[in-house]
């Protein structure tokens, strides 16, 4: 039985398709959604979470659908939002207990304190969650949607607004999680992190897969070698055999090629023939931000900025 | 969903609503501030309203005004309940908790009970006071039907500012609705005086005010009479409100 499976899973927002005819299988791996701001992440964890109904297609989650059987659905998994929402007046054994009594464990008492252990929490328990950091906050979070032995955690951003010894602690966790049978789907911006991370991940742009695969993978379909340029003023379109126009972001134009060393001098020609003034050039590896490059092509902000969302993290990391 | 081998164990449903209630709690105690002004606050009003207003519509104005703050406290708190559902919706413990296999309606019975029974903490301090400061000792009876007349209020407000905060999307909003809603009902109705003293356009709005509703079965019961068609009505609006709260509170969270 397949953990996660959906069938031409379609929402739509009045006239805006947010996510259009997602067919999606996860099975006990790190699987990683990754896109652009708007773009349906978020639309699909709440879908498959039950928080959101979809226009029409199919979710299931352990062989749950999401429609018909939700409760059952709800029962194993668990979904911790980016919001990082956890009750700052209450210590850290509180927050936890009280997710442990919600869903009906038992010994709630013993089951905290073996998570709060595992989460390395169990120093600080008894100390108020508003004198945690950040990522003992997000730890404390992870502490709580274990508490019933979920066979899916769903986590969004989960390493949003940490620092970096943080978000390494928070990923040992969840690739320690992901050894012991879990199925681990998120979504995340951190390009690095879903390449060092993910089993799978999956690009996800105007609400279709754009991209499926395994890091390396994608990024060995991109051909060998990435080529970047930065330049003077507006791009002015180039042609070269062997090479590949990747995308451009800022003043940095992105190029593939099959052997980057020999492109090289050939490109700066082709450049400067082109009419580019040519500043500065770097050859790569590609990693997986030139596949979401590609992928995702260049980039509008589709909504407005939610200001409150931002003063809730500039919130959270003052705390910390 | 009305699958009958997936519903809930029972009893689950109770679970749910004293460990969210126990939350709310918890939250509520830690919050000194937050404490000290849900006791000092109605105590400010008996003290300034009954005790300083140089009134003299009735023989006790103290006997007269007791209804009235009782039922303003009752309406404040009772609107907060919106607030604390806003505030889980916004800051993320809403999708956490709707995610979870509990059922989805004990948050919000949740809510409607903490808010309404920490009404009647209050409502027990005005009584203390009032007595202290010099209004008329009742017999067991009458507190009785005074704290049921109060909770149905409770009950009424709070399931009726939850759905209200269930519609909306921010916490400004919300606080500019129940600026907007407490004021003007708390002085247009019978609170601070009888309908014989009104002017007419104030007395006519008055007599259809929920609130003048509650507090004119509260003065009935201090005069000795039972108001029972005044209780099961507020128990028939009560229920309706309570009803139309879940709805709305199903249809917002599938």
């Amino acid at each position: 039985m397949t953990t996660i499976q959906t069938e031409n899973l379609t929402k739509n927002f009045g006239d805006l398709c947010a996510v259009d005819n997602l067919c999606l299988t996860v099975d006990k791996e790190i699987f990683g959604l990754l896109g652009p701001n708007g773009s349906g992440k978020t639309t699909t964890v709440l879908m498959l979470t039950t928080l959101l109904s979809q226009t029409k297609g199919n979710a299931s989650i352990c062989g749950h659908d999401t429609r018909r059987e939700p409760e059952k659905v709800r029962d194993c998994i668990s979904y911790v939002p980016q919001d990082m929402a956890v009750d700052t007046t209450l210590t850290g054994r509180e927050n936890v207990l009280i997710f442990a009594r919600l869903y009906g464990v038992k010994n709630p008492k013993d089951r905290v304190d073996e998570l709060l252990a595992v989460m390395e929490l169990t120093d600080r328990a008894d100390d108020l969650a508003k004198t945690y950091s950040g990522g003992m906050r997000r730890r404390l979070e992870l502490a709580e949607a274990l508490v019933h032995e979920p066979e899916v955690i769903f986590l969004d951003e989960p390493t949003l607004g940490l620092d970096v010894g943080a978000r390494k602690n928070i990923w040992n966790h969840i690739h320690a999680l992901n050894k012991k049978g879990m199925t681990i789907f998120m979504t995340t911006h951190y390009m690095d992190e879903a390449d060092q991370y993910c089993d799978r991940v999956g690009i996800i742009n105007h609400g279709k897969i754009a991209a499926l695969g395994n890091p390396s993978e994608l990024k060995a379909h991109l051909m060998k070698d990435v080529i970047t340029v930065t330049i003077d003023g507006e791009y002015a379109p180039t042609q070269l055999d062997g090479t590949l126009f990747v995308g451009q972001l800022g003043d940095t134009i992105s190029f593939t090629a099959e052997n980057g060393r020999e492109a090289l001098p050939l490109l700066v020609d082709a450049l400067n023939h082109a009419g580019n003034r040519v500043k500065a050039m770097s050859l790569r590896e590609p990693s997986l931000d030139d596949v979401f490059l590609q992928s995702v092509g260049k980039q509008e902000e589709p909504k407005g900025f939610e200001e409150w969302k931002f003063r809730m993290m500039l919130h959270h990391r003052g705390g910390s | 969903m009305e699958v009958p081998d997936d519903a809930p164990p029972p009893g689950w449903i109770v679970k749910g609503v004293t460990t969210y209630i126990y939350r709310d709690f918890i939250r509520w105690i830690r919050y000194r501030v937050g404490v000290v002004s849900t006791l000092v606050l109605p105590a400010a009003w008996l003290l300034f309203v009954g005790l300083a207003l140089p009134v003299k519509f009735t023989g006790n104005y103290l006997d007269f005004i007791t209804p009235g703050i009782l039922v303003m406290t009752i309406l404040t708190a009772g609107i907060s309940s919106g607030s604390l559902l806003m505030f889980d919706k916004i800051l993320g413990f809403l999708n956490k908790f709707l995610a979870m296999p509990v059922p989805r309606e004990s948050i919000l019975v949740s809510k409607i009970l903490f808010i309404s029974v920490r009404g009647l903490i209050q409502a027990t301090i005005i009584l203390i006071l009032a007595v202290l400061i010099g209004a008329t000792i009742m017999n067991p009876l009458q507190y009785g039907l005074t704290y049921l007349i109060l909770f149905l209020f409770g009950v009424f407000i709070s399931a009726f500012s939850t759905t209200v905060a269930l519609y909306l999307d921010d916490h400004d909003s919300f606080a500019a609705f129940t600026a907007m809603v407490t004021m003007p009902l708390f002085f247009a109705s019978s609170a601070l005086m009888p309908y014989d003293v009104m002017p007419g356009w104030l007395s006519a709005i008055a007599h259809v005010n929920p609130l003048s509703f509650a507090i004119d079965a509260i003065r009935d019961v201090g005069a000795g009479s039972i108001p029972v068609i005044p209780i099961v009505l507020l128990l028939v609006f009560t229920a309706v409100v309570v009803v139309l709260s879940g709805y709305v509170f199903r249809k917002v969270t599938v």
